[in-house]
């Protein structure tokens, strides 16, 4: 153990000399005025050297966005139960399977019921074992599922664990199976998201907020960059290419300032065309 | 804390190779995340990595209009000070913190849904030629 073995060296060094020991020389103070600000860098540099692990937003903060803009819809009503498969061949297909379904569970964890909730739990768990992941998340996600088996945890607790377990898994999955699979996870739960908020604005005829709601340029940006990287290397599969064909079309709805009607129904109609392929 | 976080945080030091610097900045964080449950934040990402004297990184954030966003940080005690600064789009500066202290925290409620780039400056440290662990979290509410 760390603490014992510390006290240990701690009480040899203090013991070892039968000198006084040198008063130690102050540390070396680095140069830079701490009190100086912090340099500025140049627009070319903060667009090639950004990391783009905070780009992508979650369900939950769409949701959030949603109530923001005044629009009472309730993305967790609108979420279908799906039962997607994980034990497929195509891998590409497992991960935006797990991403869709991280999507809806994150959304419905507040008021789903306990089976529900539990066959979720399972799907992810499949679906993150046929990715490659290592079994700490297969662990911990059985013991979360033992515990709302036990009602041995509240769906406030549930939230906040999820939470931080969905942006766990994240750096694990690309750890264990290769930084490949964690845009098509993420692109999995913004279509769900997407798809789920266009729904919402058509449902209410509330458009005005649906510049600010639904377009990220950025993030289509993102997503498309890899599966043309993906494509190049391979064929891409039957989802990856419907993907692509989606960014496409969400890339020149997101050329335009403001979007309208007609833009958030292009919205749910093409992001709906992947998640009917799952 | 319960069980499933105790396996996370031993999730979150399997997940990457993680250096001590920056599993001390990742606990020093998940405390503050935590914390700010009790406000109604939540988190959309959490990170970790390690900077030498004035070096500094650009993580791209996309941040929607209407909700309230805490950037933070946490360093080890390798830090002294430690700065956020966020820019917009075009690079130019919103907001940065006027702390000197390795937590440093920026508040901020967009006007229009956008990508922002967040920079996470090792502004100083306490000796030189040190490397320190720095953790940063988006949170919003």
């Amino acid at each position: 153990m760390r603490i014992p073995m510390l006290l240990t060296a701690l009480v040899i060094g203090a013991c070892s000399g039968t000198e006084p020991a040198e008063p130690a020389e102050p540390p070396k103070q680095a140069a830079p005025d701490p009190h100086k600000g912090p340099t500025t860098p140049a627009l070319d540099e903060l667009r090639a050297q950004a990391q783009n692990i905070a780009l992508v937003p979650s369900p939950a903060e769409m949701q959030k966005a949603l109530s923001s803009a005044g629009i009472e819809a309730r993305l967790s009503e609108m979420v279908p139960d799906r039962q997607l498969k994980m034990d497929v061949p195509n891998k590409d297909q497992v991960a935006v399977r797990t991403g869709v379904v991280l999507a809806d569970m994150l959304l419905t964890v507040r008021k789903a019921d306990k089976d529900r909730l539990v066959a979720q739990f399972g799907q992810i768990k499949q679906g993150m074992g046929e990715l490659g992941a290592g079994g700490d998340i297969a662990a911990t996600i059985d013991d979360i599922v033992g515990r709302i088996q036990n009602d041995a945890v509240s769906r406030d607790e549930l939230v906040k664990e999820l939470d931080e377990l969905s942006g766990a898994m994240i750096p694990e999955i690309e750890y264990e199976a290769g930084d490949w699979a964690v845009p098509l996870i993420q692109a999995g739960s913004w279509l769900e998201g997407s798809n789920l908020v266009a729904g919402a604005l058509r449902a209410g005829g509330e458009y005005e907020a649906a510049t600010d709601l639904l377009r990220q340029p950025a993030v289509v940006d993102y997503f498309l960059e890899y599966v043309r990287a993906e494509g190049a290397d391979r064929a891409p599969s039957q989802v990856v290419a419907q993907l692509e064909t989606t960014l496409n079309t969400l890339k020149e709805v997101c050329g335009r300032p403001t979007l309208g009607e007609e833009d958030v129904l292009t919205i749910q109609t093409s992001t709906a065309s992947v998640l009917d392929l799952l | 804390m319960t069980r499933a976080v105790l396996a996370l945080l031993a999730l979150g030091v399997l997940a990457t190779p993680a250096t001590a610097g920056e599993r001390e900045a990742e606990s020093c964080l998940r405390a503050r995340i935590w914390d700010g449950y009790n406000e109604d934040w939540a988190v959309r990402t959490a990170t970790a990595t390690t900077l030498a004297q004035e070096e500094y990184r650009i993580y791209l954030v996309t941040l929607y209009a209407g909700n309230e966003y805490k950037v933070m940080a946490c360093a080890d005690d390798k830090a002294t000070n430690i700065d956020l600064v966020l820019h917009d789009a075009d690079g130019n500066v919103l907001k940065s913190d006027e702390t000197q202290n390795r937590q440093p925290e920026l508040l901020f409620k967009p006007e229009a849904t956008s990508t922002y780039f967040v920079v996470v400056h090792a502004t100083a440290l306490a000796e030189e030629g040190k490397k320190t662990g720095v953790g940063m979290a988006v949170t919003y509410r």
